[in-house]
């Protein structure tokens, strides 16, 4: 597999404090990657060492098969990024904003501008100042500047962050579109873990400086675990059956709870049971652990 | 060379469109026309009586109203053109750590050496050219106050002392820089410029302000004054140490800082 981000025992260390921890990252080109961490797990230090904006205390960084190393060295023509929120020069409108980067980059393409301008939706907002801005839209000039210059890799930290819904599904849409129809590979962060769920082909989990799971979109459907849920009018007598007939019941809120394969494959045959012990269900449903669960559930955290 | 243009002209557009740029100019018109001010009053001594603590302040600074006097007060001036010139340095850097801009400057195609070096230019740049407004419009003023004394000659000589010092007030500057990008902002800065105040001061005093940076620009700015003076080689060389180390460590901190903020 061809790498756009590969580190090898990526650690910084502020003093005693280890931000990131032997990080080992491979994302391949064409990829989605949803990096995943509480606050303060190491995210944006890591990204901000895949742009080479920080040194690693330890190991290396390698983006796009060229290493970052010191005095900003790195492909940083073909990668776009945005880290933490979005800024800007706010006596600049979004257009002399964006035409500041187009030069910066060496992008000789005067149109360019105009294009992401309308990409993203600023249209209307293209001669105003960015500091009159409202937090969408920033976050949207932000979106702009990383994509203006059509790059090959996307770094992004927290990319839906300010935006409304119908802001969050657009920019959604759009980096979907940009890594399956033109092959770019996204990197980003993100605290909306529906969307990781449903953008990312890759998802890594940081917790505390460390790398500590990382899946494909396929093994996290498979990962999660799935329950069977039961309610019913008495569920003392609806347990006490159960337990009778050899499952491990556990107790949810106002119900019971299966997580055995048996009951989880077989809804109707405990639904059977329930019936014949004179406790028939009120409601029988097999539920799956959301992203949002399992994340917590990994990282220690309160579900 | 085109990747230092590109970045010149993102420099020279971010000060075009701030107000920094109007209060430079406010700033740099007012020092002459103090000046202008002050031999008005020193024209008219009735006046100048009249007008109590000014007249009062006027004729203990210029004494009278001549050409030599009112260059000797213009050169003066430079001094507060040294602290226009060190706030414009510290906006320049630490403008991008208080509006959190630098990062969308570390991760570029264009080397960050360049962005350092296209911001020392805009500055040499913007300063001179005050420094000319300031010169060129004390002219201005100086003749329709229509004071004494005046030559060619001493035109000359007063533009020389006060571009010398307005230029080893530029080569002062990097520091500003520096420390407005090790302190991430404004504020480290405003310390440095009032600590180098300070100091330069109580140094000159002390009579050692000779081989102190900071002090040389006043030491020149006294050539412009009735008693004259000379000024030795180790000053000039001191200011020149102090603006290669700050370039120095301006463009090393750029290159290899951490930017964890």
């Amino acid at each position: 597999m061809e790498l756009a981000i590969e580190t090898h025992g990526l650690s910084k260390n502020y003093g005693p404090v280890h931000a990131v921890d032997s990080i080992d990252l491979r994302v391949g080109r064409g990829e989605i990657y949803g990096f995943l961490g509480l606050n303060g797990a190491g995210k944006t230090t890591t990204i901000r060492a895949l742009l080479g904006m920080i040194r690693p205390s330890v190991g290396s960084v390698r983006v796009l098969g060229q290493a970052v190393g010191p005095n900003g060295r790195g492909p940083w023509r073909n990668v776009g990024h945005m880290v933490e929120r979005p800024s800007a020069y706010p006596e600049l409108s979004v257009r002399e904003n964006l035409e500041v980067a187009r030069r910066l980059h060496g992008l000789s393409d005067r149109d360019a501008v105009s294009r992401v301008i309308e990409r993203l939706g600023l249209t209307h907002d293209a001669d105003r100042k960015a500091g009159a801005l409202s937090t969408g839209n920033l976050q949207r000039l932000g979106l702009a500047r990383a994509l203006l210059h059509e790059p090959e890799l996307v770094i992004l930290d927290e990319p839906a962050s300010g935006l409304d819904p119908a802001g969050v599904v657009e920019i959604r849409e759009l980096l979907a579109g940009l890594a399956r129809g033109k092959g770019v590979t996204v990197f980003m962060s993100s605290h909306i873990l529906t969307e990781v769920d449903r953008l990312a082909t890759r998802i890594g989990i940081i917790h505390k400086g460390r790398l500590i799971e990382e899946l494909e979109a396929k093994q996290m459907e498979e990962l999660r675990s799935r329950r069977l849920e039961i309610q019913a009018r008495d569920l003392e007598a609806a347990q006490r059956a159960l337990v009778q007939a050899g499952f491990a019941v556990k107790d949810g809120e106002n119900a019971l709870l299966l997580n055995e394969e048996r009951a989880i494959d077989a809804p109707d045959e405990v639904a059977t049971l329930l019936v014949n012990a004179g406790s028939p269900p009120t409601r029988l449903v097999v539920e799956q652990e959301d992203l949002e669960a399992y994340f917590l559930r990994l990282t220690g955290g309160k579900s | 060379m085109n990747a230092f243009f590109a970045a010149l002209w993102a420099e020279a557009l971010k000060a075009y469109r701030s107000r920094v740029i109007g209060l430079s100019v406010a700033v740099a018109t007012i020092l002459p026309l103090v000046d202008g001010m002050f031999m008005l009053i020193l024209k008219n001594p009735d006046r100048a009586k009249q007008m109590g603590l000014i007249g009062a302040k006027a004729q203990l600074v210029a004494g009278t109203a001549t050409w030599p006097n009112f260059y000797y007060v213009l050169v003066m001036t430079g001094i507060a053109a040294a602290i226009l010139f060190d706030f414009l340095a510290m906006w320049t850097f630490g403008r991008e750590f208080s509006d959190h801009t630098v990062k969308e400057l570390l991760a570029l195609p264009t080397p960050r050496g360049t962005i350092v070096a296209a911001k020392f230019v805009l500055l040499a740049v913007w300063t001179q050219a005050l420094a000319l407004w300031i010169f060129g419009l004390g002219l201005v003023i100086g003749n329709a106050v229509d004071i004494p004394g005046g030559s060619a000659h001493l035109n000359l000589i007063s533009f020389g002392i006060f571009m010398s010092v307005a230029f080893l007030n530029l080569l002062l500057v990097p520091w500003v820089g520096y420390i407005a990008s090790l302190g991430r902002g404004y504020l480290p800065s405003m310390s440095w410029i009032i600590f180098t105040l300070a100091s330069a001061q109580l140094l000159q005093v002390m009579g050692w302000g000779e081989w102190y940076p900071w002090a040389v620009p006043a030491l020149v700015a006294t050539i412009a004054g009735p008693q004259g003076g000379s000024i030795g080689v180790h000053s000039l060389v001191v200011v020149l140490v102090a603006c290669v180390t700050g370039l120095a460590a301006t463009f090393a901190w750029w290159r290899s800082a951490d930017q964890a903020r």
